[in-house]
């Protein structure tokens, strides 16, 4: 095996930096997002992955969603016009994440046996599926697609992991006497690196969303597979991968092999996308430009006899080329699929909201009615990562099977922020026309829609409800009022009344004296005068009734952002939780 | 392939760093002497508990805090209490995300000009925190108070939530409440100054909120579990967390819509600082509606449960006609 070490491709060496920089560059964007604040004024910078993604600027297109921020894609639309799958070899955040687990861990490892083209095919028909469900109106190809996937499991996933190990050391090396450790704590936590900042309720900040982790294990599983073939989900699963393959399958610039191949079988085993295979088991091996992601390996590094050239001159490409995608009736069959799939999720998603228990709260600023927002939502979690008190997180399937993984609200974790994105002097100024919701800011497709602070807080997401069986006073004759404390709005949404209500230590006395208490009090109630001892003994039983004040939500007030679910002191399910907005509620 | 000697060097490596990783936690020092409120009192607490030092008018909260402490400790001020190198805590109401103007924190200014007091004294460290009830950085930003603060020069950080240390209530006079986690710079300064601001509350037995009710912030746990019996709930807290100084800052009171908020139609200017060795004291001044602003009918001294709680137990005064005021 042993060959003479040539230099690399100039390129290849860029092409390394260029993958290393926009790698730095995707976590850099995405800590900035979890800042929130610096990417408020500059929306497209928490958003510049998602909206130069080609899939979306398509899928959008065809749902009828389209926005002009997604034209932004059209520059990745015309890289690949040339190179056709460039940016996933230069660019994708989760093609760079597999090429660096690659080298860790499995650089040794020969897999020249699963290199066959079996699989490839498989990723055109679930874009054709992805693409028909669109024009169905769900957005639902962020499940698969890479940038969508990377911005979750690294955001919603990942640095919740990095958050906690972070702190759980800190916290170790300050507790183990380490001063500097404390401060760099403070520092962070004041710097809002942490996820959230602080608790009223549990005290506790190691949080996380709920589905991390299912988004940490398929981004295990991802770059693990890679132990059967190099770049498997690239090669065999990526809608992304196959349209910008069918983008550029004109282009001229692909790899090319000479006369000079001796089918010795090395670019085959060795390509990390497996764009090489033999011709009828005869010399000279062909490229298949759909799936070249333009690494520059081929060129120096495989082939031994300089058979590869990247280009668009010569040498002259092989006719008829390797055939890439499935024929016509494998798309006609993906599609046919996809339209018995999508009425069958529309009606899930329909039946689902039927049951109004379900609350379906949604970020301030979403579309409506909900499947419009099903519609737009790519599901790539953006939102959750930069609400700042992680309020938001990834559903279930309770708005839909297809609505998994769009954003929801729980309460009981956090809440929507009265000031999410309003600084300081704003509201010295007075001057309250920002983009205040920072879920809308960062959503790079329009279906949470950016409110100034004074849209936010007409904005009903729901609304407070008491659950009298729960709630302290109501249930157990306990005061509370912990809500009404904290209900953020100048005008509060709960309020209370004095009431008096039956006095729980006045029951606990055993029968007979409750039946003294009464014959007494009766006396007294009948006008009668009571002798000395008759007073001291009334006085000294607890009176059988109590003044208490009794909470109500005044719901034309009530905006739904959670804080008073957030800090009922009732363990378990709140005395009062926020409940879906009823559509006759609706101004 | 495997290297014998590399296996058993990691499984050495990862057995040491298990022992570090179980031992180090259990060598932390933690507070010498177990968990206790450790801030001395002023040195003529007992003697003073019913008096008052009060400064009313101008347009300079900071001012306004010079003139108080002087009435009340006379030309050597804070030095009274603060002796060189101590550590100092300060401890304002931050509470709510709201701008000074809403009067739901306590001004910037009065802050500032503590700081500085401290700092001018001798005071090795000047920390000021509290554990807010809205989002934290938040409400560091809005008030004003972490920017005033730290240019005056005190430490200002938010309360991170493995700082809290379990205090027992072990007070006979602590009734409720056996224990509650109580953050560890507040148990541990030498001198411990509690500044409230003046605000209507919406709690039926608490009605307003002032000094007594403030040092919630030094809470941590599930607060809204203090709000059962919140007036015997507080008067236990205040036995156990017995500040060096209280200090009412009354430069805005809020008539409505409080604790929170966030109108300025809710506030009126109150241009008063008062402070005290008592924070019961200072509340039962605080809260009568001769002194104060408050809205008409809305309470009267009685029905703000925590005083009459906390005199009972010996923390102050709450008969009015007790309290020796120096203006």
């Amino acid at each position: 095996m042993a060959r003479p070490k040539k230099p690399r491709h100039p390129l290849h060496v860029v092409r390394i930096a260029v993958q290393l920089a926009f790698f730095t560059l995707f976590l850099t964007l995405l800590v900035l997002t979890a800042l929130g604040t610096p990417v408020a004024a500059r929306p497209w910078l928490a958003q510049l992955f998602l909206i130069t993604d080609p899939l979306v600027l398509v899928g959008m297109a065809l749902a009828g969603a389209f926005t002009a921020a997604l034209l932004a894609g059209l520059v990745v639309v015309a890289l690949s016009l040339l190179a056709p799958r460039a940016y996933c070899g230069w660019i994708c955040p989760l093609g760079t994440t597999m090429d660096i687990v690659d080298k860790l861990l499995f650089r040794k490892r020969d897999r020249s046996a699963n290199v066959g083209p079996r699989l490839r095919q498989v990723k055109y028909g679930l874009l054709v599926a992805l693409l028909v469900l669109a024009v169905f109106r769900l957005g639902v190809f962020g499940w698969f697609d890479p940038v969508c996937i990377a911005t979750r499991s690294y955001g919603v996933a990942l640095y919740p992991i990095a958050d906690h190990a972070v702190k759980a050391g800190l916290v170790a090396a300050e507790e183990s006497g380490l001063r500097s450790a404390g401060r760099a704590y403070d520092w962070a936590a004041r710097a809002r690196l942490f996820i959230r900042d602080t608790d009223f309720k549990k005290g506790d900040t190691h949080v996380a969303y709920l589905w991390s982790f299912v988004f940490t294990a398929l981004l295990v599983g991802i770059v693990l597979a890679q132990s059967y073939q190099k770049r498997f989900w690239c090669r065999n699963l990526c809608p992304l991968g196959a349209l910008l393959g069918l983008l550029g399958s004109a282009s001229p610039l692909r790899p090319r092999v000479s006369q000079k191949c001796i089918a010795c079988g090395a670019c085959r085993n060795r390509c990390k996308t497996g764009a090489f295979q033999p011709k009828a088991n005869d010399k000279p091996y062909a490229s298949v430009v759909q799936e070249c992601v333009f690494c520059y390996a081929c060129e120096r590094d495989f082939c031994p006899v300089d058979a590869i050239h990247i280009g668009a001159g010569s040498p002259t490409p092989v006719r008829p080329e390797p055939q890439a995608c499935p024929g016509r009736r494998a798309f006609l069959g993906a599609a046919a699929t996809s339209a018995i799939l999508g009425p069958a999720l529309l009606l899930d998603q329909r039946t689902r909201q039927k049951d109004e228990t379900n609350p379906m709260l949604r970020p301030p600023g979403a579309l409506q009615p909900d499947a419009e927002f099903q519609a737009t939502c790519i599901r790539c979690g953006a939102c959750m990562r930069a609400c700042p008190t992680s309020a938001l997180h990834p559903s279930g399937v309770e708005n839909g099977i297809g609505g998994l993984w769009t954003p929801t609200f729980v309460f009981n974790i956090g809440y929507c922020d009265y000031y999410c994105n309003v600084r300081k002097e704003d509201v010295e100024s007075g001057r309250l026309d920002r983009p205040a919701n920072l879920c809308g800011i960062v959503c790079p497709t329009g279906a949470i829609g950016k409110l100034t602070h004074p849209q936010k807080i007409a904005r009903k997401i729901g609304t407070a409800v008491f659950d009298k069986s729960r709630c302290l006073p109501w249930a157990r004759g306990e005061e509370c009022l912990t809500c009404e404390e904290q209900c953020p709005l100048g005008e509060k949404a709960i309020s209370h009344e004095t009431e008096e209500v039956a006095n729980l230590d006045w029951l606990k006395m055993p029968q007979p004296k409750r039946n003294r208490y009464e014959e007494l009090d009766a006396k007294r109630r009948g006008g009668a005068t009571l002798t000395a001892d008759e007073k001291a003994e009334l006085a000294a039983m607890p009176p059988k009734t109590r003044k208490l004040g009794l909470p109500y939500v005044l719901r034309d007030r009530c905006t739904g952002c959670g804080t008073c679910e957030n800090v009922c002191p009732v363990d378990g399910a709140g005395g009062i939780r926020v409940e879906r907005l009823q559509t006759r509620d609706v101004k | 392939m495997s290297n014998p000697l590399k296996r058993r060097g990691f499984l050495k490596g990862a057995g040491a760093a298990l022992v570090a990783g179980v031992a180090l936690p259990g060598c932390s020092p933690g507070p010498e002497g177990g968990v206790k409120f450790r801030a001395r009192p002023h040195p003529m607490a007992e003697q003073w508990k019913h008096r008052l030092g009060l400064a009313q008018g101008g347009d300079d909260p900071g001012q306004r805090v010079r003139v108080a402490i002087e009435k009340l400790c006379g030309a050597e001020g804070v030095r009274t209490f603060l002796k060189p190198g101590d550590g100092v805590v300060i401890k304002p109401n931050i509470g709510w995300a709201q701008v000074p103007e809403m009067g739901a924190t306590v001004d910037p200014a009065v802050v500032s000009t503590l700081v500085q007091l401290c700092r001018e004294a001798g005071a090795k460290t000047v920390k000021v925190f509290d554990n807010t009830v809205g989002t934290s950085s938040k409400c560091y930003e809005f008030s004003g108070i972490e920017k005033a603060a730290k240019a005056a020069g005190a430490e200002v950080f938010l309360c991170a939530p493995h700082r809290f240390l379990m205090l027992k209530f072990d007070d006979p006079r602590a009734k409720r409440v056996a224990e509650w986690p109580i953050y560890e710079d507040a148990l541990t300064a030498d001198v411990f100054i509690n500044v409230a601001c003046a605000k209507v509350h919406n709690h039926p037995q608490v009605k307003v909120t002032l000094c007594m009710k403030n040092l919630m912030g030094v809470q941590g746990g599930d607060r809204g579990k203090m709000h059962q019996d919140i007036s015997q709930n507080l008067a236990d807290l205040n036995v156990m967390i017995r500040p060096t100084l209280n200090i009412l800052d009354a430069t805005r009171v809020m008539i409505a819509g409080g604790p929170s908020g966030g109108r300025r139609d809710q506030i009126v200017a109150g241009r008063t600082l008062v402070c005290g060795t008592s924070a019961v004291t200072v509340d039962c001044w605080g809260a009568d509606p001769k002194n104060l602003p408050w809205p008409k009918g809305h309470h009267d001294l009685a029905a703000v449960g925590c005083i009459a709680l906390g005199a009972a137990a010996g923390l102050g005064v709450a008969d009015p006609s007790q309290i020796e005021v120096s203006a």
